[in-house]
């Protein structure tokens, strides 16, 4: 089904929390200008580009993609603007997935941001709720993550100390990634003593608010090795959702995660994904997602995942490292967080991350979502 | 089970909302720098390195090539008129500064439409106000007299304007539909919670739809709902965010009233807060409160208290 299809560059900005020196177009720039040094190339080999951002309500400027293409020199090319919330990282790679692999382009820029330090942020994720029923009671998504997170405590084991151990392995990662900005080693009492949010929860559990953007070049198998010698292969990815409020939805799992996984993992020929991965980028707005997330992908059973992180696991050298990168608690540029994740799974088979190394790392998983629990996806990535 | 008969819908005129969002825009260094130069009357442009073309106002990347490397130059304050249009706002033109490589939008003032004309020489007109931004430049008047200018050197002395504060106000009128329609009449009018029955005829879908998210099939009759139900999920809520309609601490709950089979968001209180975490867990049965003024939403509950010593596990 399809061609094959890689990636070839890949570049992001320094994040933080207020770039006040660039202009959104000036933030994309900086990631594009990076991607294509990385793939060897030039706007001029580009055939295509798809530009991802969270909601215009962000930053407040609808169909920015007009006014990027003419700041990354890509005017008179096809353009289109993906959306997904958190996911849109993810879903614009995989419409640039999809040109490439349809045969109807051989290389495709995808660049995602997003600008938080423009908007109001909780009150703009509060418009993802219906107008008529639940949008006068939202706290953004973390009022609705936390309630989950709290129900999950009593059926999987989520508990408070579990989450801080995730919280304390992502910000120890991140002191290594040069591009994260929260780099701040932390411990499981400060976490669990740091001020609620929306118990449970707490401040230590909830990423930074960003300002960044991330970009990469896919290519076709045959122009890939005119960038590299070593891409990452794109042996499956997907994007699925659920009804919002369908009857027999317990949350305790994400269903359209679960569905991804079955779906790739099958097409990717993953039978065991806790032995077949080398390592696992995951997009963890709360460290609870996490947890949630390890169940969900089979990296361990559900009721496991408070055992899997406290055993070591998923640390930088454990078995199954998850978010070597520091995940989205050393930046968390909502719009860009699911390319960045990519992006970072895709380094690690390329054998270059600029942050922690995993040694020999050949398989990758890559996970990224929007909505509050409903739209979700995933990437397996292989050298 | 035999299909829904259609039912008489229940129109209510649109629901009207309004988003009323802060912002604190960064306009990056060429539009920052443009910003603060029109405070001193002068008007800047770009000249782009490679392309060598000119850009006024002044802009971060050249729109033909995308080059980034660029030189501000001080642009005259005269130029040419090439398209104007009336607006309800005024008259609109995009003006061609002498020059420029490209047109610029802007006002035009101390004018008519019927003095206009495609191709006129026009000059700049500058406001007295202090803090006028991007308006500091009221618009361009027609000046047949207007000397030709010339593109100079940037003579520097401008720093940045990094932010610029800045509000939407967004108005909408949402349409309630007939399923929404009956749902909001019924609890603004008589306090009744209205679902519709499952397509398997078990228990109910609320808010009532038209078709079973699932089963894709038509849902079924009207039916009342309890108004006591069980907490699924909750948080606490001790953040402060710009929109919030009440202050924190509160609990943020999702609820499964008993019969119906999907979840509402609302909010338990009147009890201890500071022993909040023991009182409402998932499983604690709650009860609806209503207020006495209603207009037919979700908040005509105003919370959902405690049912005492009741507890489903």
């Amino acid at each position: 089904m399809g061609r094959h299809v890689a990636i070839v560059g890949v570049g992001q900005t320094h994040h933080s929390r207020r770039r006040t020196d660039v202009s959104q177009a000036g933030l994309v720039r900086e990631a594009t200008d990076r991607a294509l040094a990385d793939a060897k190339l030039t706007m001029e080999d580009i055939d295509s580009v798809v530009v991802a951002s969270g909601p215009v309500l962000f930053a407040a400027v609808n169909q920015p993609e007009k006014w990027v293409v003419d700041a990354i020199g890509a005017r008179l090319k096809p353009v289109v603007r993906i959306t997904s919330g958190g996911g849109s990282g993810l879903a614009g790679a995989l419409q640039g997935y999809y040109q490439i692999a349809g045969g109807q382009a051989e290389r495709v820029l995808v660049v995602a941001y997003d600008k938080l330090s423009e908007g109001a942020l909780q009150y703009s994720i509060s418009t993802l709720y219906d107008p008529f029923w639940g949008r006068e009671f939202a706290v953004g998504i973390m009022g609705f993550s936390a309630a989950y997170w709290r129900a999950r405590m009593d059926v999987l084991g989520h508990t408070e100390e579990a989450a801080a151990m995730v919280a304390v392995k992502n910000r120890q990662n991140a002191l290594s990634n040069p591009y994260a900005h929260v780099k701040q080693a932390v411990t499981v009492e400060e976490v669990l003593n740091s001020k609620p949010l929306a118990w449970p929860i707490k401040l230590l559990d909830v990423p930074p608010i960003s300002d960044g953007a991330a970009a990469v070049v896919l290519s076709s198998e045959r122009m890939a090795a005119k960038s590299t010698d070593r891409p990452a292969w794109i042996r499956g990815m997907g994007y699925f959702c659920e009804a919002d409020n369908a009857a027999a939805r317990s949350l305790l799992v994400s269903e359209p995660l679960a569905l991804a996984a079955r779906r790739i993992y099958r097409s990717a020929g993953i039978t065991n994904p806790r032995r077949q991965f080398d390592v696992v980028e995951v997009q963890e707005p709360y460290t609870c997602f996490e947890l949630s997330y390890y169940e969900t992908l089979g990296l361990c059973q559900p009721g496991e995942a408070a055992e899997l992180i406290r055993s070591g696991a998923t640390a930088a050298d454990g078995d199954i490292p998850v978010n070597p990168s520091g995940g989205c608690a050393g930046a968390n540029p909502i719009g860009a967080a699911g390319l960045i994740r990519l992006i970072e799974g895709a380094a690690q088979v390329m054998g270059k991350p600029a942050g922690l190394r995993i040694p020999n790392a050949k398989t990758a998983l890559v996970q990224s979502g929007g909505g509050w629990a409903n739209l979700r996806g995933i990437a397996v990535l292989s050298a | 089970m035999l299909p829904r008969p259609d039912s008489f819908p229940v129109d209510l005129p649109p629901r009207h909302s309004v988003l009323s969002m802060p912002y604190t825009l960064t306009p990056g260094p060429a539009t920052g720098t443009t910003l603060a130069a029109l405070k001193q009357r002068r008007l800047l442009g770009s000249r782009f390195k490679t392309s060598g073309k000119v850009v006024v106002p002044a802009q971060d990347f050249c729109p033909d090539t995308g080059d980034s490397q660029f030189d501000f130059v001080e642009a005259p304050h005269t130029g040419v008129l090439n398209a104007f249009t009336e607006t309800a706002e005024g008259l609109l033109g995009l003006v061609r500064i002498d020059g420029s490589d490209v047109d610029m939008a802007h006002r035009l003032v101390d004018t008519s439409y019927a003095d206009l004309k495609v191709g006129q020489r026009v000059s700049a007109v500058w406001s007295d106000a202090p803090d006028a931004g991007y308006l500091s430049l009221s618009g361009f008047r027609p000046d047949a007299s207007a000397p030709l200018g010339k593109v100079e050197p940037y003579a520097g002395g401008v720093e940045a304007v990094k932010v610029v504060p800045y509000h939407l106000d967004l108005h909408y009128n949402h349409a309630y539909g007939p399923f929404f329609g009956r749902l909001f009449d019924e609890m603004r009018t008589s306090g009744r919670i209205l679902g519709v029955r499952m397509p398997d005829g078990d228990g109910a879908l609320l808010p009532p739809r038209e078709i079973d998210d699932i089963s894709h099939r038509p849902s079924g009759t009207w039916v009342e709902i309890k108004q006591t139900g069980t907490v699924l999920a909750m948080s606490i809520i001790y953040l402060e965010f710009v929109g919030q309609k009440q202050p924190p601490p509160y609990i943020y709950a999702e609820i499964l009233l008993d019969g119906a089979r999907t979840k509402l968001i609302h909010n338990v209180s009147g009890l201890d807060m500071s022993r909040a975490k023991e009182l409402v867990k998932p499983g604690t049965r709650v009860r609806a409160v209503w207020r006495v003024e209603r207009t037919g939403s979700l908040d005509d509950i105003s919370h959902f208290e405690l049912l005492d010593g009741e507890e489903q596990h």
